[in-house]
């Protein structure tokens, strides 16, 4: 397959998630939220009882999809790989912060698509904080950052996530008392498309994302690399099927897909200064674990260990996040958040210090 | 021949590089293709007779393919990926 092929395949699949997220929507997700990796985990989080805040508890099936989904194609397609031992605990730490980064913000790299696409402007500023820390982890990429290499592992090693998404699965479909689930109003929690659309989204969107290795954060890297824009592309065409999408959802149905405007979106907030600075963690932490929480789910999904690692990262930071006060609300920004964002940026900077600099050079 | 060599790290690709125009070899870096793996690192792209210009293949050194008009050549793979 040439780079045309390529393109023109990302292309193709980025608008088909695009509408598949704004579906997600019309079908009973939040708002702009038709996919958020950094929501959805919080919330699964949540109903695991790892944090107690009432409003976020939903075990969220499109990331039990979209990890299956990975699984699924990466196995039919022979691609499925056993691997890790890469700087394991970096990279959960890594995941960690990437995740305070996300609450700050209130979305991952995905959903600030998809918030854009709703014509929520807040997210510029989370786009170009996003592009600033894109740019600071390229700087240490071409200094010679690296987190050494992985090694093949036993198949079981890397069955373990998606093993847990089927575990997940039969909790969701049993829903026993002792897992959390956010009460009718309660909050976004309680806002959720039906789980078998939930579920087939993920799995459309993950076998999709493993095909075409669609990365947020990889389609700005790549571009400041190599001048290369076959997976910004994808990021694109996201954001272009998803805002059409909306658009036409606005006009044929009763509900209010897009609003261009600062104040009054849904699940965010209008500070500027800290939507940028917590995706510039966002952007900093993943293009040193190597790709946004969305790739992470699906490398997990192809046997990947070491993002399964940040994937644990990036839950315990939501769980961390809810239970210290260091999320964001529509209200605004936290000082406990503020300060866990400041602590991030200098954490990532340390890592991305010392795993450049103390090592032999070129 | 072109030849395509993956790499553990970026900085893997960085260095491979200078070695190739070391040599004078026409080499250049860019996103792995998708063909060659589900990953996404970074590869160097590059032209000559030897497909080992540094002499001996580094332990940052994935795998080295040699493109050919059907596909891909593998020319030397590290042994435990």
């Amino acid at each position: 397959m040439d780079t045309r092929k390529e393109k023109t395949m990302i292309m193709i699949g980025g608008l088909v998630i695009g509408v598949i997220a704004a579906l997600l929507v019309f079908f009973g997700n939040p708002a702009n939220m038709g996919f958020c990796i950094a929501c959805f985990l919080r919330d699964t989080a949540g109903a695991l009882g790892l944090h107690r805040a009432g409003a976020v508890q939903y075990i969220r099936p499109e990331i039990i999809g979209l990890v299956l989904g990975s699984f699924i194609m990466a196995v039919s397609k022979k691609e499925f790989a056993a691997k890790g031992g890469s700087s394991p605990l970096t990279r959960f730490i890594l995941g960690f912060f990437a995740m305070i980064g996300c609450l700050m913000f209130l979305g991952c790299p995905f959903r600030m698509i998809l918030r854009l696409a709703g014509g929520d402007l807040n997210a510029l500023l989370g786009l170009a904080g996003f592009v600033l820390g894109i740019l600071c982890g390229v700087f240490f990429l071409n200094k010679g950052y690296s987190l050494k290499r992985s090694y093949r592992q036993p198949v079981v090693e890397g069955a373990v996530l998606p093993v847990i998404q089927v575990v997940l699965l039969g909790l969701l479909v049993a829903a026993p008392a002792f897992i959390f689930f956010s009460e009718e109003g309660a909050g976004p929690g309680a806002k959720h498309a039906a789980v078998a659309i939930s579920l087939i989204a993920g799995l459309i969107v993950g076998a999709i994302a493993q095909r075409t290795r669609l990365c947020m954060v990889g389609g700005i890297r790549d571009v400041v690399l190599f001048r290369e824009t076959k997976l910004l592309f994808g990021f694109i065409a996201i954001f272009a099927s998803a805002l059409v999408s909306n658009l036409v959802l606005t006009a044929v149905t009763e509900g209010t897909y897009f609003t261009a405007a600062f104040a009054g979106q849904p699940v965010a907030h209008t500070d500027g200064l800290w939507n940028l600075l917590g995706m510039l963690l966002v952007g900093f932490a993943c293009v040193l674990l190597g790709g946004c929480p969305l790739r992470q789910l699906i490398l997990s999904g192809e046997g990947n260990s070491d993002s399964a690692v940040a994937v644990l990262g990036l839950i315990a930071g939501a769980a961390f996040a809810h239970n210290f006060g260091l999320a964001s609300s529509g209200e605004g920004p936290t000082m406990n958040g503020k300060i866990a964002v400041v602590i991030g940026i200098i954490v990532v900077a340390v890592i991305a210090s010392v795993n450049t600099f103390k090592k032999d050079k070129a | 021949m072109v030849y395509i060599a993956t790499f553990y790290s970026h900085f893997g690709a960085v260095r491979f590089k200078k070695i190739c125009e070391g040599v004078g070899m026409k080499a250049r870096m860019m996103p792995v293709p998708r063909d060659l793996s589900s990953s996404c690192g970074t590869c160097v792209r590059y032209e000559g007779e030897e497909p080992c210009p540094g002499g001996a293949y580094s332990e940052e050194i994935e795998q080295v393919v040699e493109k050919t008009d059907s596909g891909y050549r593998v020319i030397y793979q590290i042994r435990d990926i």
